[in-house]
């Protein structure tokens, strides 16, 4: 059975299969009709036989000749071979001459019996008294050589079928393996490392063409997944560098100066809290790009509950202004509304007090940032703006992006993680994040489907 | 105050530099660097605190804890993780852990934070009563708090967080404690929130004349004197 399960094997086992069944049925149909005929023939002469005998009992031998000649004459009799002979085989009447004598009762007759026009046919021959013998023989063969017609007509129509089915077959195991190869070289090669590689497409819409559709879109995700793990894998390598390199540098002039024992202790101490700081911010980076991968789990909706974002939104502002004071800006805080959401309130003050250090970070001094919380139909919305020098439309994507800090700013501050990070806390609330202008300056707007 | 610790935790770097540490705190430290050590060493001798780590060889963090406490044992425990994930956080919890800390993690904030569960295991919460750290008094039931008798006005959070010093009077509390305890954050913001408010609660404080009465640790947290 192993054997069967490849495509050929299975073919070749069909078509051998449906040969034999399609050949059986063509002889038994060939037998069956055979048959039948023979049957009707049979029938027939023993009629004519039986009413000829009957007549021969009541109405005398005279008057039987006289009929046979009658029925040799007559149009829907004149095909008969009709023959009345003694036992000894003396000719009384009848239209047809034996080359050898005919066993009693029925037999298949040919041409070797002698009788002009006959092919093959079926012989009766029964005594009727008075020492008579009636012989009746009739023709199986409507014209001459009609089996050999009929066997060929039988072998050209079913052989016809066969041929239909043995090269619908073919093309249809030649299509399935063409498209299979094709899928199989495809796999092949993406296995090699040709990521670019797909299945070809012919466009008719088949199923075979939808399947190879939904398998080129699906390289297409996994090819788009590989993109971001290889730009977020150059990004973390590149932004993990120059910290570590800076935090390296500053740890050598250490040692040399602690070797030389001339630096006052106070400077020593300032360098390493310099590299501790390094080693802060990196800790910071890892402790943001784990805080995106367990959001982006999704394992923190389980302890999701109906928290107010404007309470949260008041309860930032509370929080950061200190902080915006000491560095120069002002924060201020719009009216309290209450907008309740499905949510994790510490994973939403983390949203918006990143977004108003971003805010500090990238205005002047002197800046102002709002925090404005308002319900729009069915949507909670807080938005974080200030009047600083924005971002251009054509760059908030990138801005979006995990380490896709703006040229000029990578030398500030800041991981390149905060605006990714609050985007995939609002889509794990199923919610968006939106950066604006809010003319002039940024405007990033974090909006939640309200709770029902 | 030197406590007899048992440290569970299988980086020898790590236990080198607490263990170190500890000691220089006046700590006794043992240590086990597998969870079966572990279970063997607190079944055979008494300990004042455990700090865990939760993966470990042999048996995990989190089995050792849920052993120990189906045991009967109740000593305190701080579990020490390297991911520091909510889930293992209420796992740990729910197992029976006083605290969770996450890595890195600095012998100074292991120390203020066993003193903070020993200090609240001595004397349960009397949030209903007026609390004092030297002249300074506050009412956790009033929301109001007094130095040297004259009422200070303070907001919600510069009120919280004197409350929190004035429970751990004497002891370090360190910024992540005060982060988890008045903002109950489980995230460590950019901006130095704490050293922010404590700055306003200072000049709050000392309005009315009077020196600084918290103490920074650098490096560590705050202290308020008794």
């Amino acid at each position: 059975m192993k054997r069967l399960r490849s495509l050929h094997a299975l073919t070749a086992a069909f078509l051998v299969a449906f040969i034999t069944a399609t050949g059986l049925t063509g002889l038994a149909v060939y037998r069956a009709t055979h048959g039948t005929i023979v049957a009707l023939v049979d029938r027939r002469i023993a009629s004519v036989s039986g009413e000829l005998a009957a007549m021969g009992t009541h109405s005398g031998t005279t008057e039987l000749i006289r009929q046979i000649g009658a029925l040799t004459r007559e149009r829907d009799t004149g095909d008969l071979g009709l023959l009345l002979t003694t036992a000894n085989s003396r000719f009384l009447a009848g239209n047809i001459r034996l080359r050898r004598p005919l066993p009693e009762g029925f037999s298949t007759v040919d041409r070797a019996l002698g009788v002009k026009g006959l092919s093959t046919g079926r012989a009766l021959v029964r005594p009727i008294g008075d020492g008579l013998i009636l012989t009746v023989v009739a023709e199986t063969e409507p014209f001459d050589d009609y089996n050999a017609a009929r066997a060929r007509i039988y072998l050209f129509g079913f052989g016809s079928i066969i041929l239909v089915v043995v090269a619908g077959v073919a093309t249809f195991g030649f299509v399935i393996g063409r498209r299979i190869v094709a899928m199989r070289r495809t796999v092949e090669a993406i296995v090699d490392g040709d990521m670019q590689r797909r299945v070809p497409v012919d466009g008719s819409g088949s199923a075979f063409d939808q399947q190879a559709r939904a398998f080129n879109a699906m390289l297409d995700r996994i090819a788009g997944l590989m993109a971001e793990i290889s730009n977020v894998s150059n990004d973390i390598a590149h932004d993990l560098r120059t910290p570590l390199a800076r935090l390296r540098g500053r740890l050598q002039a250490l040692a040399r100066r602690a070797e030389r024992g001339d630096a006052p202790p106070a400077e020593i101490i300032a360098e390493i809290e310099g590299a501790i700081a390094d080693s802060d911010s990196l800790l910071a980076m890892f402790a943001a790009i784990l805080r995106i991968a367990e959001i982006e789990g999704g394992a923190r909706r389980a302890g999701f509950e109906r928290v107010d974002l404007g309470a949260i939104a008041h309860h930032v502002a509370t929080t950061m202004q200190p902080a915006a004071a000491d560095a120069g800006r002002s924060l201020v805080d719009g009216d309290p509304v209450h907008l309740p959401v499905a949510g994790d309130r510490r994973l939403l003050a983390q949203a918006l007090i990143n977004l108003v250090e971003n805010a500090i970070r990238h205005t002047p001094e002197g800046s102002r940032i709002r925090i404005v919380a308002a319900r729009a139909g069915d949507q909670a919305l807080v938005s974080v703006e200030d009047d600083g020098p924005g971002i251009p439309a054509a760059e908030r994507a990138r801005a979006l992006r995990r380490f896709g800090r703006l040229d000029g700013s990578r030398a500030s501050s800041g991981h390149g993680l905060g605006l990714p990070l609050v985007e995939s806390i609002a889509r794990l609330h199923r919610g968006t994040l939106a950066l604006g202008d809010a003319g002039p300056g940024l405007r990033a707007v974090i909006a939640l489907p309200i709770a029902p | 105050m030197g406590l007899n610790l048992l440290l569970v935790e299988d980086d020898a770097a790590l236990v080198a530099m607490l263990e170190r540490d500890l000691r220089e705190m006046g700590h006794h430290v043992s240590v086990a660097t597998d969870g079966r050590a572990a279970i063997e060493a607190v079944t055979r001798d008494r300990f004042d605190a455990m700090i865990l780590d939760l993966m470990l060889p042999t048996v995990d963090g989190l089995s050792v804890l849920q052993r120990i406490r189906q045991d009967g044992m109740g000593l305190p425990v701080i579990i020490l993780s390297a991911l520091g994930r909510p889930v293992e956080k209420v796992e740990g919890l729910d197992a029976g852990a006083d605290d969770y800390v996450v890595k890195p993690v600095t012998a100074a904030e292991l120390n203020a934070r066993l003193n903070a569960i020993l200090r609240g295991r001595r004397q349960p919460a009397q949030d209903g009563d007026t609390l004092r750290a030297g002249d300074i008094v506050v009412s956790p039931a009033r929301f109001r708090a007094w130095r040297d008798g004259k009422a200070v006005d303070l907001s919600k959070i510069e009120f919280n967080l004197l409350l929190e010093l004035v429970r751990n009077v004497d002891s370090i509390v360190t910024r992540a404690m005060l982060l988890e305890k008045v903002w109950g954050y489980d995230f460590e913001p950019a901006t130095n929130l704490v050293d922010v408010h404590i700055r306003r609660l200072r000049a709050k404080l000392t309005a009315n004349g009077g020196d600084d009465p918290i103490s920074t640790v650098r490096g560590v947290g705050y202290l308020l004197p008794g």
